[in-house]
C-alpha cells in the first residue's frame, strides 16, 4: 500500500515538474490585420489591436518596433 | 506585463505624410514569449486627391475641432456622396469610442448625399488628440474609408497641448 502510495505521489510530482518547466507566455491576436482602406495624405490615423495573454505565464510586453 | 487570460489594446498611430497609393506596415510586438515576434499588419490605400474618390466622396474628408477659446466645439457634421450607380450601405468598422462617437447613414442612395455626424465625448472634449474613423460600403470590393479626426485645445491662459500622432509620438 505504502508502495502504491510512494509511487502515485511520485508521478504527481513529475507531472507537476513537467508542468511547470513546460509553462510559457502566449501572445494571441485575433485580427492581426487592418485595413484603413482610401486615407487622404497628411493625416494621422489610428487603429486599436486586441492583444490576448493565453499562455500558463505573465506576459510581457517588451517593445514594439515600427514595420 | 499581461496577467494569464487578460488582454490589453495596442494602439498603432499611423502618419500618411506624402506618401501615395498603397502602403502596408508590419509593426512588431516583442514578448517574453521570445522569437519570432507576432505582427500586426495595417493597410491603407493613401489618396492624393480625396475629393475625387470613388464610389463616394467625404467632405470634408478630414474632421478637425480644434478649439480655440471657451466655446466647447463637440460636435461636426459631414457628408458622403454616392457617386456611383448603385445604393451602398455603410458600416462603421473602427472608431475611438472614448473620445467620439460617430453616426453613419444607414445607406446611400446612388447619386444621392447623406449627411453623418461626429460628436466628442465628455473625455473628447477635455483634450488634444489626433484619431480616425474607418467605415466599410457594402459595394462589390466592399471599399473602406478612414476619416482623420484631429483636436487642439486651446484656451486663453492655457498652453496647447499638441495632438497625440502630429507631433514625433507613436508615429509607425
Amino acid at each position: 500500500m505504502r508502495r502504491i502510495l510512494a509511487l502515485t505521489s511520485g508521478i504527481f510530482l513529475m507531472l507537476f515538474a513537467v508542468g511547470s518547466l513546460t509553462a510559457a507566455p502566449r501572445l494571441e491576436i485575433p485580427d492581426e490585420t487592418f485595413n484603413f482602406g482610401f486615407v487622404p495624405q497628411h493625416a494621422s490615423i489610428a487603429h486599436d489591436f486586441w492583444l490576448h495573454s493565453t499562455g500558463d505565464e505573465e506576459l510581457r510586453i517588451l517593445k514594439v518596433v515600427p514595420g | 506585463m499581461l496577467a494569464v487570460g487578460d488582454s490589453t489594446r495596442l494602439e498603432i498611430i499611423f502618419d500618411t505624410k506624402q506618401y501615395r497609393s498603397r502602403m502596408e506596415k508590419r509593426p512588431r510586438i516583442q514578448t517574453n514569449e521570445g522569437p519570432p515576434d507576432k505582427t500586426v499588419r495595417i493597410i491603407a490605400t493613401i489618396v492624393d486627391r480625396p475629393d475625387s474618390t470613388y464610389p463616394v466622396i467625404i467632405k470634408p474628408y478630414k474632421l478637425d475641432l480644434s478649439q480655440f477659446g471657451d466655446d466647447v466645439r463637440d460636435q461636426v457634421k459631414f457628408t458622403i456622396s454616392n457617386v456611383s450607380e448603385e445604393d451602398l450601405a455603410v458600416t462603421l468598422q473602427s472608431s475611438k469610442k472614448d473620445y467620439f462617437t460617430v453616426d453613419l447613414p444607414k445607406v446611400v442612395k446612388a447619386g444621392q448625399t447623406a449627411e453623418g455626424t461626429l460628436t466628442l465625448t465628455d473625455m473628447g472634449t477635455k483634450i488634444s488628440f489626433a484619431k480616425s474613423f474607418t467605415f466599410q460600403l457594402s459595394d462589390m470590393t466592399g471599399s473602406r474609408f478612414t476619416v482623420p479626426v484631429k483636436r487642439t485645445m486651446r484656451t486663453p491662459g492655457v498652453q496647447a497641448t499638441p495632438a497625440k500622432g502630429y507631433g514625433d509620438q507613436g508615429k509607425h
